[in-house]
């Protein structure tokens, strides 16, 4: 289980050089300097297609390869080499975008976590492939304007509904799998020491708001975030070994979604009877989740 | 043939800004070539593109290096970007400023002009996009394309109410744009190019937070999330390194007691 | 060399073995007609401690690639297999793979990309990717081929991945004699593998200094291109001295490493093949010879750099070549024809080519199918008129 660590037990060390060529109010960047914060000089990276390289002023070495479909094989094969190294020291981590993780990247993913491959997945999931001018990916909420699914008289946005890839990952019975959010970021340092401390499989799927993809002010990213998670359009919790699911933030009752779509002129369109359906839904999950919370998870 | 080259920031519209252009030359009868310089174009990071306008098709692919004109749409952008590297001799800079021609720091033996875009542009559109402003400036300036075509080739872009507005924007911009003035006597500024292990970005900055450390009570939310690392802890107060703030406002939203203040930055 | 151990095995076993030989500490392969067995032959001998490496069992051959380049990259010797559309589903990361600079060795057993027999479409599909291409006509040449490959790759002049590549079925599943150098002599011939790309922590500091020179801003955008040509030109000096070290070593070499002239001193006319159909081709140029006629055969070996030089100077002592390619770029020609070609252009007087496709899509190639091909080339070199000069044998 993780444990949230306040802010004011972080040390001052940083691993990241400041200021990078990402948008202004980039969650992703914020992803990477939490992310080098808590592995500190353990860390070797492997990086795809994808925001990553614009914010990717992480100080540990990286290997870029134009190979966006390739995260889970080129975590693998850096983890097995490390290993013939007697290299137990490193940990192997990639911070991937959700288009690298859920789309084309899904097949690595499944393969990894079922070889139980001794990696740590990170993903910033901005909910679209941003670093293309913002196509959208599986990982898109439903009713979101990209430019793949603009609105317009014949079209309402996203069709689809948002894929859960951490249940799925989860169900590979992976030492960890969970989600977390760039608004929380006690929980999700919390999330990091624990995955940094184990070893086999592990998978956390972080929320990154994206100012310039979602239509908002850059000033608003973590207001964003934690608005969605309040709302239970994110909620934050961990699954032990596949085994044992736990919330790790549970308000006690959900804001209503339409605060924070109406937030965001990705969803300047959305109808009450759209916003209702996505209501419904978070309701529907929410339900679930709780009734599971601290039991078993399948 | 003429050959134009734009300086902007993303987010500024300035690739749309010059397929608008395009548009209305080709209403005034004349073919026009516009490329723009694809990178990971980030919302605040410098972007540039180019425009080639001829009476005939324009065959030559290459990028433009000695312009006959630049348009910059950012009044700061001067300072880290070398905007009139190339520029011919005798040639014209249109420029976003909100003083005078003699006063945007350019110098050299060229005229500028200055229109104070990001003012109309907040007035009129209430976001600072200044791309529609400053080629109502461009047309006053140069004679180059008329309102006419300009005005049909917004409304062509943009239906409905922000066809309108923006076109209230080239219109407004039209009538306000200062004449050009000659600066050869002028000594421009040092242009700070930054190099690929520099980090400043403070150029990016439209609005500029400010800690008082008597508010601020050392709970580090500000240090964590800024997302250029630019605040660092001292004494268990925060404090910003500005070299590093792109002036995105995260921190002014999520102090909890209110420590920060966001102003625009003064140019 | 010691010839004391050798044993009649399959060509997929060989092939195995130059990778057990080579001590390859990654191995990352997906299943695929007809190379499935290397990978098999590979799981037992580390399931019976014969061969102490990582086996991946990876869901597909993009992920075999790309997986062993970041191996490669981290610090470990890797090997992979494949054919056919599986050589195809990894030529994605295989660019990244010699864009990187990463001597990985990988053995391709040839299936058509149209089918499940042996045709050289399959590495054709791939001929621009960077990779040096190293073709065998006998599992006694893939065994010694596949240990020379790690040590032309890893060379410091060249530093570029490599495939070494033989017929399927007619030598992966045929059995033959093979025989295995001893272990020592392959550990003394063959240096421990070191990555040229600083990934561990502690060189944080050399990555940046590394990235900014692979990515540097200053750099000519062509730098990339430039460095992966100078280093195939590069290659063939080095083809050749590891040709003739290894035949000091172990007995054996393969013609000059680029290409190998079997009897064609005093030649009319020569003809051209790679892999099994040269094998096939020795005994129809024996028999010709027998005949009293002139006709040799060259054998390419080095596909990739492909050794224009020898071709030229071929080219200037025969008034015909006949090349038989085992592909068609559909819209173009044969490949191999139409680099001989190129390569002798610039002769003062130049000899007469024909082409002939043979052997797609796993069609049989015997002997008297050669012959004809040989007597074709050897009319026209006597000026007889030949028509046509593209054949479908």
């Amino acid at each position: 289980m993780s444990k949230p660590i306040p802010l004011i037990k972080l040390g001052d060390e940083e691993f990241i050089d400041p200021a990078n060529q990402a948008c202004q109010g980039c969650a992703g960047s914020i992803v990477a300097r939490i992310v080098s914060k808590a592995l500190g000089t353990r860390m070797v990276r492997q990086e795809v297609a994808c925001c990553g390289p614009a914010f990717g002023n992480i100080r540990a070495p990286s290997i870029y390869a134009e190979v966006f479909e390739g995260a889970g094989a080129m975590m693998t094969g850096l983890s097995r080499a490390y290993k013939r190294l007697g290299r137990d020291d490193i940990i192997v981590t990639g911070i991937i975008g959700d288009g690298g993780t859920v789309d084309i990247g899904l097949q690595g993913l499944s393969a990894a976590a079922e070889r139980n491959e001794n990696v740590l997945w990170i993903v910033y999931d901005n909910e679209a492939y941003m670093n293309t001018g913002g196509q959208r990916s599986s990982s898109t909420t439903k009713y979101a304007a990209t430019t793949t699914t603009p609105v317009g008289e014949m079209s309402r946005g996203k069709r689809e509904r948002k894929k859960n890839v951490p249940l799925l990952v989860a169900t590979h019975n992976v030492p960890y799998t969970a989600t977390a959010s760039v608004a929380y970021p006690e929980d999700l340092f919390g999330k990091l020491e624990y995955a940094k401390n184990i070893k086999g499989f592990r998978y956390i799927h972080i929320s990154a708001p994206c100012p310039t993809g979602w239509s908002f002010d850059p000033k608003d990213t973590i207001k964003v975030g934690r608005e969605m998670v309040l709302s239970g359009l994110w909620p934050l919790y961990e699954v032990i070994d596949g085994k044992t699911i736990r919330q790790t933030y549970k308000p006690k009752e959900l804001k209503p979604v339409r605060g924070v779509l109406k937030m965001q002129g990705r969803f300047r369109h959305i109808t009450d009877t759209e916003v209702d359906e996505i209501q419904q839904e978070v309701n529907d999950f929410w339900g679930r989740l709780t009734a599971k919370d601290g039991g078993p998870f399948f | 043939m003429l050959e134009i080259r734009f300086h902007g920031r993303g987010g500024q519209g300035a690739v749309t800004g010059v397929r608008v252009l395009a548009t209305a030359l080709y209403y005034d009868g004349k073919f026009t070539q516009g490329i723009p310089m694809y990178g990971t174009e980030r919302r605040g990071a410098p972007v540039v593109s180019f425009l080639r306008v001829g009476e005939e098709r324009i065959n030559e692919r290459d990028l433009v290096h000695e312009p006959d004109l630049v348009v910059v749409l950012d009044p700061l952008l001067g300072q880290t970007v070398p905007v009139t590297d190339g520029l011919k001799k005798g040639g014209l800079v249109l420029i976003n400023h909100p003083r005078g021609g003699r006063e945007t720091g350019l110098g050299g033996p060229f005229k500028v002009a200055t229109v104070d875009a990001t003012k109309i542009a907040m007035e009129v559109l209430g976001r600072p996009i200044t791309n529609t402003a400053i080629l109502g400036a461009f047309a006053k300036v140069t004679g180059l394309v008329t309102l006419e075509s300009l005005e049909k080739a917004v409304l062509k872009q943009w239906s409905g109410n922000i066809g309108n507005v923006n076109v209230r924007a080239v219109k407004r911009a039209y009538d306000e744009a200062n004449d050009p003035v000659d600066v050869s006597d002028v000594e421009g500024i040092r242009v700070r190019e930054l190099g690929v292990m520099d980090r400043d970005v403070s150029s990016w900055r439209l609005f500029r937070p400010e800690i008082d450390a008597g508010k601020c009570v050392g709970c580090r939310r500000c240090y964590i999330f800024c997302p250029e690392v630019a605040i660092a802890m001292a004494e268990n107060k925060a404090e910003i390194n500005y070299a590093y703030c792109k002036g995105c406002g995260i921190c002014f939203e999520e102090c909890p007691v209110k420590a920060i203040a966001f102003k625009q930055e003064e140019i | 060399m010691n010839t004391e151990q050798w044993e009649v095995m399959v060509g997929n076993k060989a092939i195995a073995y130059a990778a057990k030989m080579a001590r390859v500490k990654y191995i990352s392969a997906f299943p695929i007609t007809p190379q499935t067995t290397i990978v098999q032959y590979l799981a037992e001998m580390i399931a019976n401690g014969e061969l102490d490496a990582e086996f991946v069992t990876v869901e597909g051959e993009l992920t075999a690639q790309a997986s062993a380049l970041t191996a490669a990259a981290a610090g470990v010797r890797v090997f992979t297999a494949t054919s056919g559309p599986g050589l195809l589903y990894m030529h994605h990361p295989m660019h990244a793979t010699s864009g990187a600079r990463l001597p990985i060795v990988m053995a391709v057993v040839h299936r058509s990309v149209k089918g499940m027999q042996p045709d050289h479409s399959d590495m054709m599909a791939q001929r621009d990717t960077s990779w040096m291409m190293f073709e065998c006509e006998n599992s006694q040449e893939l065994l010694d081929t596949g240990i020379m490959a790690f040590k032309i790759a890893e060379d410091e002049r060249v530093r570029l991945p490599a495939i070494f590549s033989g017929d399927g079925y007619i030598l992966s599943y045929t059995a033959e004699p093979v025989e295995l150098p001893l272990q020592e002599e392959v550990d003394a011939f063959l240096p421990p593998y070191k990555s040229s790309i600083p990934l561990l922590p502690e060189q944080a500091e050399e990555m940046r200094m590394y990235m900014m020179r692979m990515w540097g801003f200053e750099r000519d955008p062509q730098f990339a291109w430039k460095a992966q040509q100078d280093a195939m030109e590069s290659a063939k000096a080095v083809i050749k001295e590891v040709n003739e070290e290894y035949g000091k070593w172990f007995g054996r070499s393969y013609g000059n490493g680029l290409v190998e002239e079997y009897m064609c001193e005093d030649a009319e006319a020569v003809i051209v093949a790679m892999g099994t159909i040269a094998s096939t081709a020795r005994t129809a140029i024996k028999n010709l010879r027998k005949g009293g006629k002139r006709i040799g055969l060259v054998k390419l070996k080095s596909f990739k750099p492909f050794p224009g030089e020898e071709f030229k100077r071929i080219g200037e002592n025969v008034d015909a070549i006949g090349v038989i390619d085992r592909n068609v770029s559909c819209g173009s020609g044969g490949i191999i024809f139409g680099e001989v070609r190129n390569s002798m252009y610039d002769l003062e007087v130049r000899p007469k080519t024909l082409e002939f496709y043979a052997g797609l899509c796993g069609k049989e190639v015997r002997v008297s199918d050669i012959e004809k091909v040989a007597e074709k080339t050897l009319m026209a070199a006597r000026g007889k008129a030949v028509a046509p000069t593209v054949e479908w044998v």
